[in-house]
């Protein structure tokens, strides 16, 4: 009796355990899509609850990444060290040339306040910055947009101008408390108002994924030659204008693209700046980018 | 009472490490390593993880988890949110269910049907992205990732199959 009661035990429960667990499968797909689907719409939502959650793995995101960031810096002092000589040279050389630059500036400047003056000119507001460091890279093959370690508590709002050294890399796209998610100039959202080359044709850099964002919306009467330098308009007001964005290149397929200025692949600091400063007595420089340990020699 | 204390903790132990393993790997793939290139070919390490436990022991990987896991690697990444929460449910359970044809097989059979997950997987997850978007993407870098992740395989499998027979004790 005792092993009839243990069979039809197993008979039963044996199926309905099958079953729950098929069904909590096809439950967590469909919820998964469900996300999908609600993440379109209610993109205020999901965009809250993704700055909280990358707020509360930034810590662990800052640990992990300084490693990598190390064993880069190391690597990358022991290329230095190799190239030392020539580099030498080739910066003596480009010193010479820039201190004729500079003394072109000086005067272009002096001439340009001037004339500002008499034009009654209201200048660009100061720029606040703040220096981050990359924690985290999107390691998909349909995103490019980079965590970095300061957030709202540093000053850090959506839309800010994100630059690395020679130019943009892109713009704050979330920030968080303490991490902030930057939309780069290549990923597939971007659009970046430009101007390009010595005649200043206005166009918009939209990004695709790949290495060389594309050019949109660029005038019929527009003369683009490659090399031509491409810089950010400023229209719309996302972008303080004037920045480095890159120059014009050919794309695999013989289309017109622009090559960014910066190395996206290998951003490790990135300046956050604002585009629009009520006051000057708002400026101030933040620097969160953590002083990383070098191996000494 | 110590023995049975250790013992508790050796049961939540192995019941807890392929999950915190989930996430180490989620965190592992958004390491920027500041490789030219490697951003978008870092080969898909939970994919290898959800894949491996499947077969070995799809009882400690719960659908709870990797749903989870995979939503933890689509916010930390940026992707649209439920794209890789899906993806990796659909391998657990898809594996689960075949796991009878690789367990006890020679390594070559396993790597054969994990490369055919994965490149089924990087398929879908283009797919699921162009939909998602309403763009056609260029599929080179997810080919790219996916390559790296069938070549990495070997070696998280060593470790994991090395870890498995740690915890479970097999001969």
């Amino acid at each position: 009796m005792n092993r009839r009661r243990g069979s039809s035990e197993v008979g039963i429960a044996a199926p309905i355990k099958v079953l729950i667990q098929r069904f909590a499968f096809l439950f967590f797909v469909f919820a998964a899509f469900g996300i999908m689907l609600l993440s379109k719409a209610e993109t205020v939502v999901f965009d809250k609850i993704s700055t909280v959650v990358v707020d509360i793995f930034s810590p662990l995101l800052g640990a992990l990444s300084e490693p990598a960031a190390t064993v880069s810096i190391a690597v990358n002092r022991v290329h230095e060290l190799a190239n030392l000589r020539e580099e030498n040279l080739l910066l003596k050389r480009e010193n010479e040339r820039l201190l004729v630059w500079k003394e072109a500036a000086t005067r272009l400047a002096a001439t340009n306040q001037s004339l500002q003056t008499l034009l009654n000119f209201k200048p660009e507001p100061d720029l606040r910055s703040i220096t981050t460091r990359v924690i985290a890279n999107s390691g998909g093959a349909f995103v490019r947009s980079v965590v970095v370690n300061a957030g709202e508590s540093e000053g850090v709002r959506k839309g800010q101008a994100a630059v690395s050294g020679a130019g943009l890399a892109g713009r704050v796209a979330l920030a968080g408390y303490q991490s902030a998610r930057v939309l780069l100039i290549t990923d597939i959202n971007s659009r970046v108002p430009v101007l390009i080359g010595e005649r200043r044709d206005r166009a918009i850099l939209a990004g695709d994924n790949s290495v060389m964002p594309r050019l949109t919306f660029l005038p019929v009467n527009a003369t683009v030659k490659l090399g031509d330098g491409v810089v950010t308009s400023g229209h719309g007001g996302v972008f303080p204008p004037g920045l480095q964005v890159g120059k014009i290149a050919e794309g695999p397929e013989g289309d017109i693209r622009v090559r960014p200025a910066v190395a996206l692949e290998r951003l490790e600091f990135i300046r956050l700046i604002d585009s629009i400063t009520k006051t000057r007595t708002d400026f101030k420089v933040i620097d969160r980018a953590h002083p990383i340990r070098v191996p000494s020699k | 009472m110590t023995s049975t204390l250790s013992h508790r903790l050796d049961a939540i132990a192995r019941k807890f490490i392929p999950a915190a393993m989930g996430v180490f790997f989620v965190l592992i793939s958004t390491v920027p390593f500041y490789i030219p290139g490697f951003g978008t070919v870092s080969p898909n390490f939970v994919l290898i993880a959800v894949f491996f436990w499947a077969i070995h022991r799809v009882e400690l990987i719960s659908s709870v988890t990797v749903f989870f896991i995979g939503l933890l690697l689509d916010i930390l990444v940026g992707s649209p949110p439920g794209i890789n929460a899906a993806v990796l449910v659909l391998v657990r359970t898809l594996s689960a269910m075949q796991s009878r044809v690789f367990r006890g097989k020679s390594f070559l059979v396993l790597w054969w049907g994990f490369s055919l997950v994965a490149f089924c997987v990087g398929f879908v997850t283009w797919g699921l992205n162009a939909i998602y978007t309403m763009t056609l993407m260029d599929p080179l870098p997810i080919i790219f990732q996916m390559i790296m992740t069938v070549t990495v395989f070997p070696f998280l499998a060593w470790g994991f199959a090395k870890m498995h027979q740690k915890l479970f004790q097999i001969a």
